[in-house]
């Protein structure tokens, strides 16, 4: 079969696809070791009671949690490596040289969003209210972890998608991280399906519920997964920093 | 036992975290009196709230703090010792209300117009409280108007304002500017993840912290 027209074909089929993908969501799923980071700690530096506090809200969680995903194809598609920006189906984002250069090589882009729901975050909330300020804080982060397990989820599952017909995935990259203005959330939205898994988008690119990714990711021969470029990137505050300066 | 051994006791329990009796917090006090119960019987002894608060609370806190700045205890220590305070503070608010007892000054705080997160903003206000001070906490989405309202109804109040996107820091900004316009002479407190000293100066704010101990220890040296 032709390259090109397998490609065409792929994305014509997944191009149908919308909200469809629900990921199973278990223990394993959440990272003792990433919400103990999000409280400035390692596991060396948590005691059994804290553990056990992470352990029982990660359950709860689990049982509040309500998943969605959706993603749309793109195969319309123009780089600009001076401007460092990426047009999709004549929208141009200003994704900056750090997204633009390792989605250069995409033949096609995926937009997806994927939430938790709005559950998790009325527990923090609830427990924030009722005085019980260090549970909150755990399920928020449990809530973050989470929304994450399910962003990787569905990266697996376009992932083996696309790879049946040979293509590789990209890294996965959000507005607000690696130097993609937060406020471009207001144009990849519209090119999201449906009602984009029940997530809203305020004014200034908050997504509701809370607990929501969205973002982009390249498909093609030859892109493929690399390290986060994190030990060369200035913004030292990033939650999603992978290395020390 | 006397009044100075019930206010080492409440100290304990305030600096380990040991909210009331029935709190499983830290195992070694298990079963123990909590600082629940210890403020009760302090009150009903004859001692003085100031002296509750001072001597026992605010020592315990400060002595929180020190271990959190030199990182031998972490956010969750601090959150169940300021848990601890608070359930003492319950029993010493009629002495707040009727002026017996003094806090160390009025802050305020909020998340800008256009953000809804909170987490941050409420251990900020949690810590704040611990360590002696009146915290208004105004809540998320709050304007600038919203602001110089209780900036006019908290005479000398610290303001403190928290943004977690970049979109809203543009709020903060704007609202800092509508503040100093209004009150030149308030002082301004930001923070959140995208803030940084650099910000801080930009928008004419008086003083940033990533961290609630920071913010306490910038309100502590205004008043010291």
């Amino acid at each position: 079969m032709d390259k090109t027209e397998n490609i065409e074909e792929v994305i014509s089929t997944l191009s149908n696809y919308s909200e469809t993908f629900i990921p199973e969501i278990g223990e394993d799923d959440v990272n003792r070791v990433n919400i103990l980071k999000g409280l400035g700690m390692t596991l060396a530096d948590a005691d059994d009671y804290l553990l056990e506090l992470i352990d029982r809200f990660t359950l709860e969680c689990l049982q509040l949690l309500q998943p969605k995903t959706c993603f749309s194809v793109y195969s319309d598609l123009h780089f600009d490596l001076k401007e460092n920006t990426i047009t999709i189906s004549n929208q141009t984002f200003e994704t900056g040289k750090t997204v633009t250069q390792l989605l250069k090589k995409s033949e096609a882009i995926v937009l997806f969003a994927c939430t938790t729901g709005s559950a998790v975050t009325k527990l923090s909330k609830k427990l924030l209210s009722e005085g019980h300020v260090l549970e909150g804080l755990l399920v928020d982060l449990i809530g973050s972890e989470l929304a994450e397990s399910i962003t990787e989820h569905l990266h697996t599952f376009i992932g083996t998608k696309f790879g049946k017909a040979g293509l590789n995935v990209s890294n996965r990259f959000s507005p607000g991280y690696c130097n993609w203005s937060v406020s471009e959330q207001q144009k990849l939205f519209p090119l999201l399906p449906g009602n984009h898994s029940g997530i809203q988008l305020t004014p200034s690119s908050l997504m509701i519920p809370i607990k929501s990714v969205s973002g982009i990711l390249g498909v093609g021969t030859s892109v493929k997964k690399v390290a986060y470029k994190c030990d060369v990137c200035n913004d030292t505050k990033c939650i999603m920093r992978k290395s020390e300066l | 036992m006397n009044s100075e051994e019930i206010l080492l006791k409440l100290a304990e329990c305030v600096e380990f975290g040991k909210v009331n009796k029935a709190a499983p917090f830290p195992p070694a006090m298990k079963g123990m009196d909590g600082a629940d119960e210890l403020t009760r019987q302090a009150l009903e002894m004859g001692v003085k709230p100031v002296d509750i608060l001072n001597e026992a609370l605010i020592k315990a806190m400060d002595k929180v703090g020190e271990k959190f700045t030199q990182k031998k205890i972490f956010v969750p220590q601090m959150l169940i010792a300021a848990k601890a305070m608070n359930a003492s503070m319950e029993h010493l608010k009629p002495f707040f209300q009727s002026g017996e007892v003094k806090r160390k000054g009025k802050f305020i705080i909020g998340t800008v117009a256009g953000d809804l997160h909170d987490i941050g903003k409420n251990l900020v206000a949690m810590i704040v409280e611990g360590a002696g001070w009146e915290v208004i906490d105004l809540g998320v989405d709050v304007s600038a108007a919203k602001f110089l309202q209780a900036i006019k109804e908290n005479e000398g109040a610290v303001v403190g304002l928290s943004a977690l996107l970049t979109t809203t820091m543009l709020s903060m900004k704007n609202i800092v500017a509508e503040i100093k316009r209004e009150y030149p002479n308030v002082t301004c407190l930001i923070g959140g993840a995208p803030i940084n000293d650099q910000f801080m100066v930009e928008i004419g704010a008086d003083g940033y912290s990533s961290d609630p101990q920071g913010a306490v220890n910038y309100l502590n040296a205004l008043v010291a």
